[in-house]
């Protein structure tokens, strides 16, 4: 294997195989230099893709308009309505999930996990606290996400009885 | 005078000090690093990174990294302190907005500066005369020899609004209204900010050594490239914070 000059200035290993084609090798220089360029293009991808397109959450399907009122979800005989309230449901504001469950009697109190489908925002929760005939209430935030995106969801966990969520738009 | 030797009296052997939500919110911090904070604070990182060219990028990128842990820090004990989350959200909105424009500015500049397009040499660290077209508060920066004017950098970009970090702000306001008494409060939002601001470190010294390669600053034309590159970024910075 021998290196050669190639036309930028950068050096190539040139080889020659089996079948005696020849094929060339970057160097570690010219893999530095992919790498450099696909953060910076992750980089743009982040934030121009996002500026482009503040709505778009991928994989993600609207289930509930939590705007208009109670939302209504099933997994197998568990039954959750969620209400968030006040309406139009904004971020960064104090918010009240109520949570209506049939179907399922838990031994302990539901909570809801807040996330965004398409970004990680870290753990948060909100606590539900009883009120009696399979109704619960908890208060909680729905932070603003710089990015633009506006979607997210509630994931309503009812120990051992299973989990149902909720994927919604807010408002910033 | 009491009796009672200090910590009695200010209650500190009953406080939880090792809160369950301390490691919760340092392996938050760590996995959100790779994710949001490469996206957020990699440009910034980058730029910090190409200007120092061949200068120690440890020191630097230790200082920016502390200056923002240590902002995150001080409004975890806001928080706790308040124990109200959009109180204190609403009113660093604006000083949030400030800082994301703030960064834009710095980036652009720094792209700026690399690029040899306008020749006012190095924003940090060199010789530099802006010539009056630049605020106050950059010319000082500039004229700081010391790696030490990365920390201050890191002190407001700290104050960049971002997802993540207000779900951990949303956590030491929380914790401020369960504790015992206020200085529980602050302490226990401070430390759940910092561990999350600690947990966020090394993704970005991971960008910071991606983008300290010497090679790459001996090649003027993908120098350039990366200067615009970073102009762009800039930009995006400047019209989100003005949205925001």
């Amino acid at each position: 294997m021998i290196e050669v000059l190639n036309l930028n200035g950068g050096v190539m290993r040139q080889g020659i195989d089996s079948g005696g084609k020849q094929h060339f090798f970057p160097t570690t220089g010219v893999l530095k230099f992919a790498g450099l360029v696909i953060i910076m293009i992750g980089i743009l991808i982040f934030g121009g893709g996002v500026a482009l397109n503040p709505a778009i959450a991928a994989d993600t399907t609207i289930n509930c308009d939590a705007h208009k009122g109670v939302c209504s979800q099933s997994s197998g005989d568990l039954t959750v309505a969620l209400e968030i309230t006040p309406r139009p449901v904004k971020a960064m504001q104090d918010l009240v999930f109520k949570v209506s469950i049939t179907g399922a009697s838990p031994a302990e109190p539901p909570h809801i996990d807040l996330g965004m489908p398409a970004m990680k925002m870290g753990p948060n929760r909100v606590a539900l606290k009883p009120l009696g005939s399979g109704i619960y209430e908890g208060s909680g935030v729905i932070v603003r996400c710089k990015s633009g995106r506006r979607t997210w969801f509630a994931n309503v966990i009812v120990p051992a009885a299973g989990e149902v969520k909720f994927i919604f738009d807010v408002i910033y | 005078m009491s009796l009672y030797p200090l910590p009695v009296r200010l209650n500190l052997y009953s406080m939880s000090f090792i809160d369950p939500l301390y490691p919760l919110f340092l392996v938050t911090g760590f996995t959100v690093g790779f994710g949001h904070c490469i996206g957020m604070c990699g440009p910034i990182v980058i730029s910090l990174s190409l200007n120092l060219k061949d200068k120690n990028r440890f020191i630097p990128h230790l200082l920016y990294n502390s200056g923002r842990v240590v902002t995150y820090s001080i409004l975890g004990g806001v928080m706790g302190a308040t124990g109200s989350f959009t109180l204190v959200a609403s009113h660093i909105a604006g000083i949030q907005k400030g800082a994301m424009i703030f960064a834009g500015i710095l980036i652009i500049l720094m792209g700026l500066a690399m690029s040899g397009l306008i020749s006012f040499g190095k924003v940090f660290g060199d010789s530099y005369n802006p010539g009056g077209f630049i605020s106050r508060g950059f010319q000082r920066l500039s004229r700081t020899k010391s790696p030490a004017a990365y920390f201050p950098i890191g002190l407001i970009l700290g104050l960049l609004p971002c997802g993540p970090v207000y779900t951990a702000l949303l956590a030491a306001a929380g914790a401020g209204m369960k504790a015992a008494g206020p200085l529980e409060a602050i302490i226990t939002g401070m430390g759940v900010m910092m561990c999350f601001g600690l947990g966020t470190v090394p993704a970005l010294f991971l960008v910071a050594k991606l983008a300290d390669m010497g090679w790459l600053k001996k090649r003027e034309l993908i120098y350039r490239i990366g200067a615009v590159l970073m102009i762009a970024v800039g930009v995006y910075f400047i019209i989100k914070g003005l949205r925001y």
